[in-house]
C-alpha cells in the first residue's frame, strides 16, 4: 500500500528563502481583493461604519489610562498619568495585534471552506490577508495612539520614523504563527480551545502593563524570551523614549522572527495538499 | 487539432485518509511517522490520458465514480495520492457555481474576487465587469447582496466570472443543471463557441450533449477508467451497462 507522501521540508536554500513571498506577489491581486472584501463585509450595515476602527481603539485606551492610572500607581514608576497610558497603549497594540490572529488562525480554514474546498483557491493566501487586515487595524490604533502623544505630550521622538523597521519583522513573526496555527487548526478544532487558554496567560507574561526594567533580575531574562514582549519593548523606545533599540537584542529577535516566518510557511505548505481533503 | 499536450494525467491515483476519531487527524500529524491513524479509501486508481490541445473530452460514470474527484486534481484543488498531473494553461473550472461567494457583498464584488481568485488582474477586471454583468443578466440585482439571490442567480453570476477568464481549459462538473432554461441555453452555446477555440474537460450526465460535442468520452467506474474512446462506442456502452442495472435497482 502506497504511503501519502507529503512535501519534505524544503532545505533552506536562498529560493526558499524568498519563495513565500515570490506566491504572496504571483497572489497579490487576490490578496488585495480579499483584503478589500473583508473591510466591506465589516462595516456593511453599521451607521457609524470605518469609523468604528477609529472608536474602538481610543475607548480602548481612555479605559485603560482611567483604570490602571488609578489603580495602580506603583506600575508607574513615577511617570505621569498619559505617559503611562501611552505605554500601557502600545503595550496592547502589539498585543491585540498578536492575540486577534492568534485566536483567530486555527479558525480561519474552517471559515473559508468554500474557498479552499470548491475552487481554485491558494490557501496560503488565507493567512496574508487576515494578517494585513489585523495590521490596518493596528495601524489606524497607532494612528490615535499619536494624536494622543501630540495632544498630550507634544511632537514624538524622531526615532518614531524608524517604526517600519520593526513593524516588518513583527509581521513576518505574525504570518509565520498564523500558518503554523492555520494548519494545526485545520486538523483538530482542540486548537482553537488551547490557544484561548493559553494566550491570557501569554498577556500577563507579556509587558504590557509593566516594564521588563521593573522586573526582578531573576525573571527579566526569562521574559526576554517572548518575542511579543520584545517587539513592545522595542516599539516603546522608538515611539515614546526615543531610544534606538540594542543591536544585539534587536538582531536575534529579527533572525528569530523570520525563523519563524519560513518555519510557518513551510509547514504550512507541506499540509496543505492534506488539509483540502480534512476540513 | 494540433498534437500538442495540454494535460497529462498519468498514474494518478487518489486515497482519502478515513478516520475513525476526529482527533486520529491530529495523532497522524505528529506522530505519523511511526504509526498509521487512518484507513485508506481509495476513490481514483490508476487513472492515465493525455489531452491534446483543443480536444473535446467528457466524462461520464454513475455517482460516486470518482468523477469530481479527478476533476479537483485537474484542478490543483487537491493533490492526487500517485501519478502525477501535468498542465499547461490555465484552467477555469466550473465546479460548484458560486459556493465561494460571500452572501454580504453585491454581485460586482463577488465577482471581483472570483475574477481574482482565477487571476485575472485588477483591470482586466474592471474592463470585463461590463461584459460579466451583461452575461448573467439579472439586471439591477448585480448590485445587491448577494444573499438575496436565488440559487439560480448565483450560478449566472459565477458562470458570468468563468466566461471571461480567458481560459485554455474549461472544466465543467454538471453545473448546467441549475438556472433556468434561457440561462442554459446560454451556457450551452458559449461551452460549443467556447469548444472551437478551447480544451474542454467536461463531465455531464446529458449524454446526447456529450456525444455531439466531444471527440472523446472517458467512462469512470468505482474510480477506474472502464472504457475510453469515441464518444459513439463509449456512450453506448455505458447506456447498456446502466439499463442492465436499472432493474436490479428498481
Amino acid at each position: 500500500m502506497e504511503r501519502i507522501d507529503l512535501l519534505p521540508f524544503a532545505s533552506l536554500s536562498s529560493e526558499n528563502w524568498i519563495a513565500p513571498f515570490e506566491r504572496a506577489w504571483r497572489h497579490r491581486e487576490l490578496i488585495r481583493a480579499v483584503v478589500r472584501r473583508e473591510f466591506i463585509s465589516r462595516f456593511r450595515g453599521s451607521a457609524l461604519g470605518p469609523t468604528w476602527a477609529v472608536l474602538s481603539p481610543l475607548f480602548m485606551l481612555l479605559t485603560y489610562t482611567v483604570l490602571f492610572s488609578i489603580t495602580v500607581p506603583q506600575l508607574s514608576a513615577g511617570k505621569s498619568v498619559t505617559e503611562y497610558a501611552a505605554s500601557i497603549f502600545i503595550g496592547l497594540i502589539v498585543f491585540n495585534l498578536f492575540s486577534e490572529l492568534a485566536y483567530r488562525a486555527p479558525m480561519l480554514l474552517h471559515e473559508h471552506v468554500n474557498f479552499v474546498k470548491k475552487s481554485i483557491f491558494p490557501s496560503e493566501t488565507i493567512a496574508w490577508t487576515a494578517t494585513i487586515r489585523a495590521f490596518i487595524y493596528a495601524g489606524i490604533s497607532f494612528g490615535v495612539f499619536i494624536v494622543f502623544r501630540l495632544v498630550t505630550a507634544g511632537l514624538p521622538p524622531w526615532t518614531i520614523v524608524l517604526s517600519p523597521f520593526l513593524i516588518a519583522p513583527f509581521a513576518l513573526f505574525i504570518l509565520g504563527i498564523v500558518w503554523f496555527f492555520m494548519a494545526l487548526g485545520a486538523f483538530t478544532r482542540d486548537v482553537a480551545h488551547i490557544m484561548a487558554s493559553i494566550v491570557p496567560v501569554l498577556m500577563f507574561a507579556t509587558p504590557i502593563f509593566y516594564t521588563l526594567a521593573q522586573m526582578p533580575p531573576s525573571i527579566a531574562p526569562w521574559l526576554k524570551l517572548n518575542i511579543v514582549g520584545n517587539y513592545i519593548e522595542m516599539f516603546r523606545g522608538l515611539a515614546i523614549d526615543g531610544q534606538l533599540p540594542d543591536p544585539l537584542f534587536f538582531i536575534p529577535v529579527v533572525i528569530v522572527s523570520y525563523a519563524t516566518f519560513l518555519f510557518g510557511y513551510q509547514f504550512f505548505m507541506r499540509y496543505k495538499s492534506v488539509i483540502v481533503d480534512v476540513i | 487539432m494540433s498534437s500538442e499536450l495540454i494535460i497529462r494525467c498519468s498514474g494518478v491515483g487518489k486515497a482519502f485518509q478515513l478516520y475513525l476519531h476526529q482527533n486520529d487527524q491530529l495523532k497522524q500529524i505528529l506522530f505519523g511517522l511511526w504509526r498509521k491513524f487512518y484507513k485508506e479509501k481509495w476513490v481514483l486508481r490508476d487513472v492515465t490520458f493525455d489531452v491534446g490541445r483543443g480536444e473535446k473530452i467528457g466524462i461520464v460514470g454513475r455517482n460516486g465514480a470518482g468523477k469530481t474527484t479527478l476533476l479537483q486534481i485537474l484542478c490543483g484543488i487537491t493533490r492526487p495520492t500517485t501519478g502525477s498531473v501535468e498542465v499547461n494553461g490555465r484552467i477555469a473550472p466550473i465546479l460548484a457555481l458560486g459556493s465561494g461567494f460571500d452572501g454580504l457583498l453585491t454581485g460586482r464584488e463577488n465577482a471581483r474576487i472570483g475574477g481574482a481568485i482565477l487571476g485575472l488582474k485588477r483591470r482586466e477586471i474592471d474592463e470585463r465587469m461590463d461584459s460579466i454583468a451583461a452575461f448573467a443578466d439579472i439586471g439591477s440585482a448585480f448590485e445587491q447582496p448577494m444573499r438575496t439571490y436565488s440559487t439560480g442567480m448565483v450560478a449566472r453570476v459565477a458562470f458570468a466570472i468563468c466566461a471571461h477568464a480567458d481560459a485554455d481549459i474549461l472544466i465543467v462538473d454538471e453545473a448546467l443543471s441549475v438556472g433556468d432554461e434561457v440561462f442554459q441555453k446560454k451556457c450551452e452555446n458559449y461551452i460549443l463557441n467556447f469548444a472551437k477555440t478551447g480544451t474542454l474537460l467536461m463531465v455531464s450526465h446529458d449524454l446526447n450533449f456529450l456525444s455531439s460535442l466531444c471527440d472523446r468520452v472517458i467512462w469512470l467506474e468505482d474510480g477506474v477508467v472502464r472504457e475510453s474512446g469515441r464518444p459513439s462506442t463509449v456512450v453506448a456502452k455505458y447506456r447498456e451497462a446502466m439499463n442492465a442495472v436499472q432493474p436490479a435497482r428498481v
